[in-house]
Formats: structure tokens, C-alpha cells, sequence
């Protein structure tokens, strides 16, 4: 359940003067009303390039104001918005920037979190001076890839910032590109990828576990894969985890294929010869079924994703899983 | 029939009032840039407080050609400029009386004369008794001449007691040599003429609210001293940045270089600030020894021990907040060869009973990627066991940051559970600003000092057996630069410095803390 914002404070601002002007504003905000806390629990660096800003159509509604706000308002974060013109010149400092202070809770116990937004038509090599500016060093720092992976990569120099790169992986036009992408980030360890997408795949996950109990393990069996149009990095994603934990030989991959459209995100059969057991994400169930037993009926969290984004940034842990999943894809790639 | 005066009558009991004699302050460099920015409105928020005794004459002394009514515009200016608090006209109408310039150069004995008589007259019209402070606001190079000019002047008594009057104290800026020698050599010049109750060696870093709630934190509190040793801390962070280049001051520093003018005073201090045993009083003297033996206490980095823990770097062309910017050789009035550090790191021990064994690690650099200044303790880790068992997410150990600048406050990083069904653990910061907890800015570090010097309080001012006692640390360290040809390594404007200062942390097992 998302956050109500109870009051907004917003001024331009340049980024010299960021923090002074943040300091006035929480000034402001102090004075008009009860207490107010200050509430920091992690910094969160939201990257989108400025020149598609003006074509929101293009893009799915990531790293928008208000699913940054729902956001914050659960896991508050400073959160420091990179609006970058991309481009090769480094003599260009940033060119505008502006600061915001949203309040969350209620009457009695108000807290407002920071929000940062710096327009810049920077080289990448010199965003990280930006950035390492304004962050709360003392605690952990995610970025937000609000861009598609597959298309715009991001460079070394901001990935070394964080702790954590979150981007969804539905968002990509060309899959294969995505996960050359992300593979080695996960297998380097240089820093914790998470995957909304992936996210979708938890009930699933469960319910593999219980359904293939009697499954022979020495037998490698057939994995094949369906998915509907536009859900290819999903369908990716479950076969790399399925390389990754049931290591199949490397004639034996699962078999994807992209399905009509329908209701079925993705299907998944294993068939070890003996026995079929057929899996069935949709938008809000997953359904397994298994000849001789009765079907497993698992529904999906009902997530917002507001709240999905603020579990992933609770996690410091790393995503074995998703790491194994995505090193898998990796070396599928590097074969084929 | 008591025999106290009938001012110390009426102060008796009063505690909230600072006890200062009537005085005069000489500020030689009274002209200069750090009058401008510092001196002049610290002394202007004194007075707007109500600190400042109220009878008092400031004399700025220079070469400028300037007369009483053009000094007070510069006062004004510098004060409108650089004040924390705005200018309150009715307020500087009350404080501009008080300012009077003597264009004079001392090494000669026309400037001295003229400076004798100008104050004779200022502090008769004033009604003031010839307290003396002489701020000594010039180069060190000058030091010696200058007070050789005030004994020859007869401005100064040797004082017997602190409670002599009229007082006669000394104001020094640092750098306090750059060497051993030099040091040596400034102080038995300032001894000659000044007792060393009578001398206040100024390291501003001191006077910053949150170093002096150091002490407080640690002794105030039942929480904090009991883990201040090698049986609960894993080792202490001391980072002092600056995302400035040296900018002007390129023919200071080009003699000087990080660990001259950072490391050998303010990270020094701050180290001994929070290492010292408790000290049995308040008194200067008693807290000033204390922190002599950290200083004593210091393992010696000397010879091959240098190149393995201590880490110099130069800054190289790069960026700051997007802009690019200059390495140091290119800087305006910098060597284009030079091999002057612009930043420093090293592991330090202090081999006493209370800190055995536990690495310090201080850095210090000019052109990092923010302004920042902070201590931080870093507690040991809960055994791998239990809520600390997953290898994919150790918990963070518990660390005690203490903010010098900005954001003035301490925070405590503590472990706390997630609200939800399941146990996922998070870390959390208690966290204490000076900002918001008393609101208000708090007082400029001069503000204090001057405060202090008018009280006659040396507690925040670096005694000399400090000073030796620091340089006789970084000796060593100099000396072996010094013999050395090799590069200097660079780091990028805007980083957090060279890569080995990352080694040197990282080969211990631990990290430096983001900032």
C-alpha cells in the first residue's frame, strides 16, 4: 500500500547550491506544521535520458515523478535524478537542477524525503562527479536503469557507485542484447542486479519445487518453454534458471518459443519421458499440472510496483538465483 | 567586608555570562583575506550575541593605506559577504566604532611607533585598560620578526601568572613550520617574548561545533566510553575532503602539500580528540596532556614501513559536479613538474593499552568529489552466525559516524528488522543533526576561538609539545618522500583518490566508507 503524500515542496535550483537550497526548504516545511523527520533510509540514483522525456509514449512508465514518489514514500529514499542529454562532450557541466522535498504520513508523524533532479548534457565519464556529490554515502545506494538495458547501456564509472542495478528486464527491445548486458554484471559480483521482471517468476519458482517430487534427477528431462509476445526476457530468464539448477546438457537447453497471444504469460513442460508436468503463469495465478495429481493452484503477489521496486531495494543480499539464472543465459550465449 | 571587586561582585554566580576583561585586539594582516572572511565577521557575531566585552577597541594593522571609516567598509563588506547571520545595521552601528585600521609596517621603527601611539590614543578615548590580543594573521615567515617588534615596542609583559593584568596574549595561525626545525624555530622565537599561557596556537579545525562535542559525546554519555577500545572497535576512519582545487593558494601549498597542511595538524587533533583517556578535568592544561600522549603514543612510520602504509597522490585533470577541471600541475602558480601530494591516506596505530592493535586510516585531499569531514568508528561484527550466517549478505557492522561538515551531527548504524512476516534486516541510522535538533546555525569555529582567547580559555588552542610531538610523527614520512624519485601517483579530479589508497584499506579486509 503506497505512501499518501500529504505536501510537496518543489524549487529550481543550480548544482552548486543543491544542498543549501534543500536546507531551506526542509526550513520552510519545518515551519509549517509539526515535526517533521528527516527520513533517509538509502540514496537511489534515477537515471533517464532528457531527449526521450519529450516522447513519453516511447516509454513504459519507469522512473516517472509519480512512481518515483509511491516509491520513496515506502522506502525513502534521496533520490537523485540524472536527466542527461547523451552525448560526448565533457565541457558541458550540468545545466539546470532543481530539489523536492515529499511529505508522507500523517499529521502526527510526518517525514519527508529528498529528491534531486540534475539536467546535465555530461559524458558519462563525467556523470559520476555529479552524482558522488550529492550522495548520502553512509547508506546504500541503488540505481535505477529506467532506460532499456538493451539499447543504453550503463557505463562502468556509475555502476561502481552503487551497490545495486534495478531495471526490468520487460522493457527491452532486444533481449539477447539485454542479458550481454547484464550477465557479466551478475557473474562479476561487481554489484546486485535486480530484475523486476524476474520478480514475476517467484510463484513459479515455488511451484516447480513441489511439483516435480518424484521426478528422476539423473535423467535430464525436456524443457520447453512458450512465451506470449512480448514477455521473451521472462521466458529467458526461467530457462536460465533451469539450466542453472538442473544443468542440462548442452543439447538438452530449454527450447523457447513465443506462443500467440493470449492469457498465458509463459508455460513451461518438463518431460522426463515418464512423467509431463506443465506450469502456467498468468497475470495472476500460476498453474501446474501433472498427470495422477491434483493441479497446484499458486496466485501471483499482488503487487504494486511501487512496492515490488521497494522490496528489491530492502534486499541487500544478493540474488543467487537470478545470478545463476543470468550466468546460465550468459553461457548459452557465449556457446551459441 | 569582602575583598573582591565590586565587578566580580556582580558577575559572582553567574554562569552565563563569559567573564572578559575589557581589551584590545590587534589583528596584524588586519587587511587581509582571512580578516575579511573569517576574523572581522566572527568578531561582528560576538558582538551581535552579546559575548564581546563591552568595552573593546579591534585594530586591524597593515600596509594598506586605509583610515578608520574605509576599514569599517571592508569590515562591513566581509561581514555581508561571509557572516552566518545577515547584517543587522542597527547592530553594526553599535559594533563599527569599535574598528580602527593603523597603516603601518612593523619591521621598521616609524610603523612601530606609529602602531604604539595609535593605540595609546584608541585605548585612552575608549577608557580601555591595555589588555592586549595580537593576531598574528600574516605569514609565518613573519612571526618572529613580529613579535621581536612587539618586545622591542615594549607592547608585551612576560606574564608570571594567568591572572596578571594587564594580559598580553598571542594569536597564531598555522602553519606552525614545516618542518621539525622550523617548528623549533617559531616556537622558541614566540617563547622569547610570550609565555606559552600567553600563546594560542589556532587549529580551526578545533573550534567546529561538532569536534568540540567530541569530549562530550564520549564523557557525557554512559553508552559510548565503554566500547572506545581494542576489544569492541575494528578500526577508525578519519576523512577530511575537499572538492576545491588549491585555487589561490598554489604558493602556499606548493611548499606545503597535504600532509603539512592537513594531516600533521587538524587530523592529528581530531585523532587525539578521540582517542585520549578521559582527562581528570576540564582544565587546559589537563586535557592538552592527555591528548600529548595519543600523540607520544603514535607507532613511528619510518623507512620502508612508509611505502606500506601511508599512500600520497596528485590530482589529475578531471571533473567536479560534470565541469571539467584542471590537474594540479596545471593549476595557475603550481610547478608543471611539481610532486607536492594533494592528497594523503595512511594506517596508523597508537601503541597504548586502550588501542592496541586497532588500525586508524586517515585521508585527507584537495579536488575529491564533495566537501566532507567526518570520523568514524568502526565497530567489530556480530559473529557469522545466526542473523549474520548468510555469506550473500553479511549484516553491516555498527558504525559511530561523527559529521564535522557539513551536516554537523553523529549517527549510530544499527541493524533493525524489516516490518513484514519476514526476517529480513536492514540498517538503520540514529542519527543526531545540530541543524535540526537546535536549530539555528551554529556558531563559525572563529567565533569560539576568539571567544576562548578572550577568556584566557587554552583548552581548543594546540600547546607546543603538541605541535613538536605531531611534526616528530610526520618527520619520517616527509623525510622519505623527500629521497624518493618516484612518480607521484595521480587520481582523477572528482574521485576519492589514487587506487593504492583503496589497497591500502582493502588489504586488511576492510573498505573505506563511502561519504
Amino acid at each position: 500500500m503506497a505512501a499518501a503524500v500529504i505536501e510537496r515542496s518543489w524549487r529550481d535550483s543550480t548544482p552548486e547550491s543543491v544542498e543549501d537550497d534543500l536546507a531551506s526548504l526542509w526550513r520552510d516545511i519545518a515551519g509549517n506544521g509539526p515535526s517533521i523527520a528527516r527520513a533517509v533510509m538509502a540514496n537511489l540514483i534515477v537515471f533517464r535520458f532528457h531527449e526521450r522525456r519529450a516522447r513519453p509514449s516511447d516509454q513504459p512508465p519507469l522512473g516517472t515523478d509519480d512512481a518515483i514518489e509511491a516509491l520513496i514514500g515506502l522506502h525513502p529514499s534521496r533520490t537523485i535524478v540524472i536527466e542527461n542529454q547523451r552525448g560526448d562532450n565533457a565541457e558541458q557541466s550540468p545545466t539546470s537542477a532543481g530539489v523536492g522535498i515529499s511529505v508522507f504520513g500523517s499529521a502526527a508523524t510526518r517525514y519527508g524525503v529528498e529528491r534531486i533532479v540534475v539536467r546535465s548534457a555530461c559524458a558519462d565519464v563525467s556523470l559520476p562527479s555529479i552524482v558522488r556529490r550529492f550522495l548520502r554515502g553512509d547508506r546504500p545506494t541503488s540505481v535505477w536503469w529506467t532506460e532499456d538495458l538493451s539499447r543504453d547501456v550503463p557505463s562502468d564509472a556509475l555502476v561502481d557507485l552503487a551497490r545495486q542495478l534495478i531495471y526490468d528486464s520487460r522493457t527491452w527491445h532486444d533481449v539477447r542484447s539485454g542479458f550481454d548486458v547484464v550477465a557479466p554484471l551478475a557473474t562479476s559480483q561487481r554489484i546486485d542486479v535486480a530484475d523486476m521482471n524476474w520478480r514475476r517468476l517467484d510463484p513459479i519458482r515455488r511451484a516447480l519445487a513441489h511439483a516435480v517430487d518424484g521426478l528422476q534427477p539423473g535423467s535430464p528431462p525436456r524443457l520447453s518453454i512458450r512465451h506470449r509476445p512480448g514477455e521473451a526476457a521472462l521466458g529467458w530468464l526461467l530457462a536460465g534458471w533451469l539450466a542453472a539448477r538442473l544443468h542440462p546438457p548442452r543439447n538438452a537447453w530449454p527450447s523457447i518459443e513465443q506462443s500467440p497471444a493470449g492469457d498465458d504469460v509463459v508455460t513451461l513442460v518438463i518431460d522426463d519421458g515418464a512423467t509431463r508436468v506443465t506450469t502456467t503463469l498468468t497475470e495472476d495465478r500460476v498453474h501446474v499440472s501433472r498427470a495422477g495429481m491434483a493441479p497446484i493452484v499458486i496466485p501471483s503477489p499482488r503487487e504494486q510496483p511501487a512496492e515490488a521496486m521497494a522490496a528489491e531495494l530492502r534486499t541487500l543480499s544478493r540474488d543467487a538465483a537470478l545470478a545463476d539464472a543470468l550466468a546460465a543465459i550468459g553461457q548459452r550465449s557465449v556457446e551459441s | 567586608m569582602t575583598s573582591s571587586t565590586l565587578v566580580e561582585q556582580l558577575a559572582a554566580g553567574d554562569s552565563r555570562t563569559p567573564q572578559t576583561d575589557p581589551v584590545t585586539i590587534v589583528i596584524f594582516g588586519g587587511a587581509g583575506d582571512l580578516a575579511h572572511r573569517k576574523l572581522l565577521p566572527a568578531l561582528y557575531n560576538l558582538h551581535l550575541d552579546g559575548l564581546l566585552p563591552p568595552r573593546i577597541a579591534i585594530v586591524g594593522v597593515g600596509r594598506s593605506e586605509l583610515n578608520d571609516d574605509k576599514y569599517r567598509e571592508f569590515a562591513k563588506d566581509g561581514i555581508a559577504q561571509f557572516s552566518r547571520r545577515p547584517i543587522d545595521e542597527s547592530v553594526w552601528q553599535t559594533f563599527a566604532p569599535a574598528l580602527f585600521f593603523v597603516s603601518a609596517s612593523i619591521d621598521d621603527e616609524h610603523g612601530l611607533a606609529k602602531m604604539g601611539t595609535r593605540l595609546d590614543t584608541v585605548e585612552h578615548e575608549r577608557n580601555l585598560p591595555g589588555n592586549r590580543i595580537y593576531y598574528l594573521a600574516i605569514p609565518p615567515s613573519l612571526f618572529g620578526t613580529t613579535v621581536k617588534q612587539l618586545q622591542r615596542g615594549r607592547f608585551v609583559a612576560r606574564q608570571s601568572s594567568a591572572d596578571d593584568r594587564p594580559f598580553a596574549r598571542l594569536i597564531v595561525e598555522k602553519p606552525i613550520g614545516r618542518d621539525l626545525d622550523s617548528a623549533r624555530a617559531i616556537n622558541d622565537a614566540l617563547a622569547v617574548v610570550f609565555d606559552e599561557r600567553q600563546i594560542y596556537r589556532i587549529d580551526h579545525y578545533l573550534g567546529k561545533e561538532t569536534v568540540q562535542n567530541i569530549l562530550v559525546m564520549r564523557f557525557a554519555n554512559s553508552i559510548f566510553e565503554p566500547l572506545f577500545n581494542q576489544k569492541y572497535v575494528d578500526h577508525v576512519q578519519i576523512t577530511v575532503a575537499e572538492a576545491e582545487g588549491v585555487g589561490t593558494r598554489a604558493g602556499y601549498y606548493e611548499q606545503a602539500g597535504a600532509l603539512r597542511d592537513m594531516v600533521q595538524n587538524h587530523l592529528l587533533q581530531l585523532l587525539a580528540l578521540v582517542t585520549t583517556e578521559p582527562p581528570r578535568s576540564l582544565d587546559a592544561d589537563v586535557v592538552r596532556e592527555d591528548k600529548l600522549q595519543v600523540l607520544l603514543s603514535l607507532r613511528p612510520i619510518a623507512g620502508d614501513a612508509v611505502d606500506a602504509n601511508v599512500v600520497r597522490g596528485q590530482y589529475a585533470e578531471g571533473f567536479d559536479l560534470g565541469k571539467r577541471v584542471a590537474g594540479y600541475r596545471a593549476e595557475k602558480g603550481v610547478d608543471p613538474q611539481s610532486r607536492t601530494e594533494t592528497f594523503v591516506a595512511l594506517q596508523l596505530f597508537i601503541d597504548n593499552w586502550r588501542w592496541a592493535g586497532v588500525p586508524f586510516f586517515l585521508r585527507t585531499g584537495k579536488r575529491l568529489p564533495k566537501r566532507a569531514s567526518e570520523i568514524s568508528v568502526h565497530l567489530k561484527a556480530v559473529p557469522p552466525i545466526l542473523f549474520n550466517a548468510n555469506p550473500n549478505g553479511r549484516l553491516d557492522p555498527n558504525v559511530l559516524s561523527i559529521r564535522i561538515q557539513p551536516d554537523e551531527g553523529f549517527a549510530l548504524g544499527i541493524s533493525s528488522k524489516i516490518p513484514g512476516p519476514k526476517v529480513q534486516i536492514y540498517p538503520v541510522q540514529m542519527d543526531f543533526r545540530y541543524g535540526s535538533t537546535f536549530g539555528g546555525s551554529s556558531p563559525e569555529a572563529y567565533e569560539r576561538l576568539l571567544l576562548d582567547v578572550t577568556t584566557g580559555d587554552q583548552t581548543l588552542f594546540m600547546r607546543r609539545d603538541q605541535v613538536e610531538a605531531a611534526w616528530r610523527f610526520v618527520m619520517p614520512i616527509l623525510d622519505r618522500w623527500a629521497a624518493a624519485s618516484d612518480a607521484v601517483p595521480t587520481y582523477a579530479a572528482g574521485s576519492w583518490g589514487p587506487a593504492a589508497a583503496d589497497t591500502l584499506v582493502e588489504s586488511t579486509g576492510r573498505q573505506w566508507r563511502p561519504l
